[in-house]
């Protein structure tokens, strides 16, 4: 995704000008890193020296069950070891502090075997009974110390571990199809009994994480810098790493700088090696200037729009969504708007997430067949600024630029003036970070609204935005994204049907059917697959990200 | 009025200024649109569950009325408990220590600064002896006011980290991390200072007792250093005032800019995110803030002139020409 940034524009502005004028300075020339990797490394790995990375934004909170925000993300994923680990390339799913797994009783039972002499970073030993604390912490929460539940763990489940065998068995009342990815993401980080008796204040602090990842935190200055040094007895890296012992730099410093210019300044006068986001419009000069631009589209949701039914009786008309989502031109949208890093959506879905389903050619931009389906819906007559009316009511729809993201007021205009060369006046409004839920989420006139981001299970992402039942945060204003009321049931039982399927190729025929069937209604607009950029400085080598985008220290090295 | 009543009474004052303003923010939060708890659950990376919403919000009491709220934060003030932030869950006590020295140093610095200018400028806006030099130094004023602080900001940090790297636009390197910003902030805060003091200056140089002096001969840096100058800046005292105020609670663009996250950013963050734990401490803390420096200006005022009074005290009565005379007065 661009970036979270709430900067008020004024700096925005001055942040582009004096931008463009650090640009200038730049150095020779070459092409950008393929995507989601830096450049090769062109010797052997160097040890030492301290990586500093300047990210866009704050660190929020460590509390693992709520550590959401990207930059928490991208701290606890250096930090916390998984039982299992997701190969970005091939996305197969990897041993790490599980060495083997074995799934049965058509996907109810789990037993994972744990390597043996892995430890936290406070000497504690990682073994079966802490990781039988672990999953009990992360399904059950810790009501005392404030702990919810993570939302993305089946909620209920039977854990148990045999010591002698060294292995840990899960047992669960019916089949969970996402564990086994759920058990890759960084809220499902292994920590150290000190982190989970802690109270839900003291988890928030980074420096309180107790993990078994190759990075401990070392220092955390809020807001101003968090340091993370390197564990120099790490020696359970992923099978698929090149690095298998402690990672080459002796530590990460990542210091927050929101203003985009000083990020791109500091990285370009080589006090930093790395920084995450820049403008798109950005991109292609520091490539030319010898910069790597790793860029990695997420897996999960692609940038969507959905549509609420209730807004105005005709998004009712399954004729009228199926024209919006034909009207709008998302190659000429990237083209313009983005770069080669970031491309035009082609389902619900991102491409390289599980049970990802192509649905382009139902996607395609026919602006003549837009037209065709709007005069069948009776919208043929047309007022003085060329919109479509029906009866002496004009084709509105409303919606609000979302606050999440950078480059969202151009992508809303350029959306604006698509739809409106097939008649529809697309009504954009803004508002700022604080009262966006209120007035978008919060007001029922609003047509569209924008969601979509990288999630590492596309299952349960899908029923959290837009299940009926679902436990994420769009279900907390009713669990009714598209207005329903109850009368698609099919939708519902779709949603749900892949977080019970007992194999993956099974889930992945669900997810197909379900990318199907919201394409088909027309409930959903895709519009493109959203990107992470990070500028790496010509030092930085091999700086790897996950398959969300997240980055990974642990093979980086810098050169002298 | 005794001095002392005069500084219970103002400090009374100020307790009630600081109440009123708790009071005020507290309920105007509620009044705006949104609601901090929902706007963490619709935040696309956030993962927090529906069913986490009820223990969250009587964690934090926002499952009571407004009033209740109001009275359990009161009870927490008072025994020192600012609370927890709804954004992050650290302490409030936490955060804002962390940024305060950060924001006293930096204050302090481009105060510095900012006096040093504000009175170079009037002083030779007065009293050069140039025409021309003091045609263009009154006009310095007024372009520090027109450059934006975060312009001038980038500026600096382009030249002296970026292109010459004398200092890091990053790295904390003590004292030294303090030099551009206070430099940006002082600039920013020098325009209106400067333009009272030539003001105030220009008034007092005109005064009968400067004709008075000079007749008597006292040489003119005398008079100027500690006659014109005492007299003369008192308007600015006020300003002053006023400034260092805002520089405590509102140098959120300097801080923004270069990386020094003081009470500004933290005061910016917590109104964005309606984390009411932190703005309510924010308000108590700036009340004091701006309570405090105008007790102590106003204290001020008579020390420097004290044909000024403003404890009350009654000035001794003219003695009637005629009692005057009669003791050869």
């Amino acid at each position: 995704m661009p970036t979270f940034s709430r900067r008020p524009l004024a700096l925005g502005a001055a942040a582009l000008l004096i931008g463009g004028s650090t640009i200038a300075a730049g150095c020779g020339g070459s092409s950008p890193s393929a995507a989601g990797t830096a450049k090769a490394a062109t010797g052997a790995p160097q040890h030492g020296g301290n990586l500093i990375y300047l990210d866009a934004e704050i660190p929020i909170s460590a509390q693992v069950q709520e550590s959401g925000y990207w930059q928490d993300r991208a701290i606890l994923q250096n930090v916390l070891d998984r039982l299992v680990y997701r190969n970005a390339q091939t996305h197969k799913i990897e041993p790490w502090i599980a060495q083997s797994w074995k799934i049965s009783d058509g996907g109810k039972h789990y037993d994972f075997v744990i390597r043996k002499g892995v430890t936290y970073s406070d000497g504690q030993p990682l073994d079966a009974g802490s990781v039988k604390r672990n999953l009990e912490w992360q399904i059950n929460g810790d009501k005392k110390n404030g702990v919810s539940p993570n939302p993305v763990f089946p909620r209920k489940a039977t854990i148990t571990a045999d010591a002698a065998t060294s292995t840990v068995s899960i047992d669960l009342p019916e089949p969970y199809a996402p564990l086994l990815g759920v058990l890759t993401t960084w809220s499902a980080g292994l920590v150290g009994d000190k982190t989970i008796g802690s109270s839900h204040d003291a988890q928030a602090l980074f420096k309180n994480l107790v993990g078994s990842g190759p990075f401990t935190i070392t220092t955390e200055d809020h807001a101003k810098k968090y340091v993370l040094s390197t564990r120099k007895d790490y020696k359970w890296a992923p099978e698929s790493w090149k690095n298998q012992g402690a990672s080459y730099v002796d530590s990460v410093t990542i210091i927050p700088v929101q203003e985009d210019a000083v990020r791109l300044g500091t990285l370009k006068s080589g006090q930093a090696q790395l920084l995450r986001y820049v403008q798109p419009s950005e991109e292609k000069a520091l490539a030319a200037q010898g910069y790597d631009v790793v860029a990695r589209s997420g897996v999960g949701l692609s940038n969507q729009w959905f549509i609420r039914q209730t807004a105005a009786p005709y998004l009712k008309d399954q004729r009228v969504r199926q024209a919006l989502q034909i009207g709008i031109d998302r190659q000429q949208i990237v083209k313009d708007l983005y770069t080669p890093n970031w491309s035009a959506a082609t389902s619900v879905l991102s491409p390289g997430t599980v049970g990802y389903k192509d649905e382009s050619a139902k996607l395609a931009y026919d602006p003549d067949a837009a037209g065709k389906l709007l005069d069948e819906a009776g919208w043929t007559g047309r007022d003085g600024s060329g919109y479509r009316t029906k009866d002496g009511q004009r084709l509105d729809i409303l919606t609000y630029i979302d606050v999440f993201d950078n480059t969202a007021p151009a992508l809303y205009q350029a959306i604006q003036a698509q739809l409106k060369t097939i008649g529809v006046n697309l009504i954009v409004r803004q508002t700022d970070y604080s009262s966006y839920n209120a007035k978008a989420w919060g007001n029922p006139k609003v047509a569209t609204l924008r969601t979509g981001w990288p999630d590492p299970d596309a299952s349960i992402d899908l029923e959290n935005q837009y299940g009926g039942a679902g436990t994420g945060a769009l279900s907390y204003s009713g669990g009714d994204a598209f207005g329903l009321k109850n009368s698609d049931p099919k939708l519902n039982e779709l949603l749900v049907k892949p977080l019970s399927a007992p194999t993956q190729e099974q889930e992945e025929q669900d997810l197909g059917a379900i990318q199907d069937y919201l394409i088909d209604k027309a409930y959903v607009i895709p519009i493109f697959n959203d990107s992470q950029v990070w500028v790496a400085g010509p030092k930085l080598h091999d700086f790897d990200l996950t398959d969300g985008g997240l980055p990974e220290y642990h093979n980086a090295w810098l050169s002298s | 009025m005794t001095r002392r009543q005069f500084v219970l009474r103002r400090s009374l004052q100020a307790v009630f200024v600081i109440c009123l303003s708790y009071t005020l923010v507290f309920f105007a939060l509620f009044a705006l649109p949104g609601n901090p708890i929902y706007n963490k659950l619709h935040n696309p990376l956030n993962p927090l569950p529906k069913s986490a919403v009820k223990p969250l919000e009587h964690y934090y009491h926002l499952d009571d009325s407004p009033l209740q709220q109001f009275l359990v934060s009161i009870g927490r003030l008072f025994r020192g408990d600012l609370g927890f932030s709804l954004v992050s869950g650290n302490k409030v006590t936490d955060l804002i220590g962390h940024a305060i020295p950060k924001t006293v140093a930096l204050a302090g610095a481009s105060l510095a600064i900012a006096l040093v200018l504000a009175l170079g400028i009037a002083l030779l806006a007065v009293f050069s002896p140039w025409r021309a030099v003091r045609n263009v130094v009154k006009l310095l004023p007024g372009l520090f006011l027109s450059v934006p602080s975060f312009v001038l900001g980038f500026l600096v940090l382009q030249v002296f980290s970026f292109d010459l790297g004398w200092f890091s636009a990053i790295e904390s390197e003590g004292a030294k991390s303090y030099v551009l910003p206070a430099i940006t902030l002082g600039i920013a805060v020098t325009g209106p200072i400067a333009q009272v003091l030539i003001t105030g200056l220009t008034k007092a140089a005109r005064e009968p007792f400067v004709t008075v002096l000079r007749a008597k001969g006292v040489p003119p840096m005398t008079i100027t250093a500690r006659h014109i100058l005492k007299n003369g800046s008192i308007p600015s005292i006020t300003l002053l005032a006023l400034t260092v105020a805002d520089l405590l609670a509102g140098a959120v663009v300097v801080e923004t800019v270069f990386n020094l996250p003081g009470l500004g950013l933290v005061t910016q963050q917590a109104v964005r995110d309606q984390d009411t734990p932190v703005v309510m401490a924010v308000v108590v803390l700036v009340s004091a803030i701006y309570t405090i420096i105008n007790l102590l200006t106003d204290l001020l005022y008579p020390v420097i002139d004290p044909r000024i009074s403003v404890i009350g005290q009654k000035r001794p009565r003219r003695r009637p020409l005629s009692a005057r005379r009669a003791v050869g007065a």
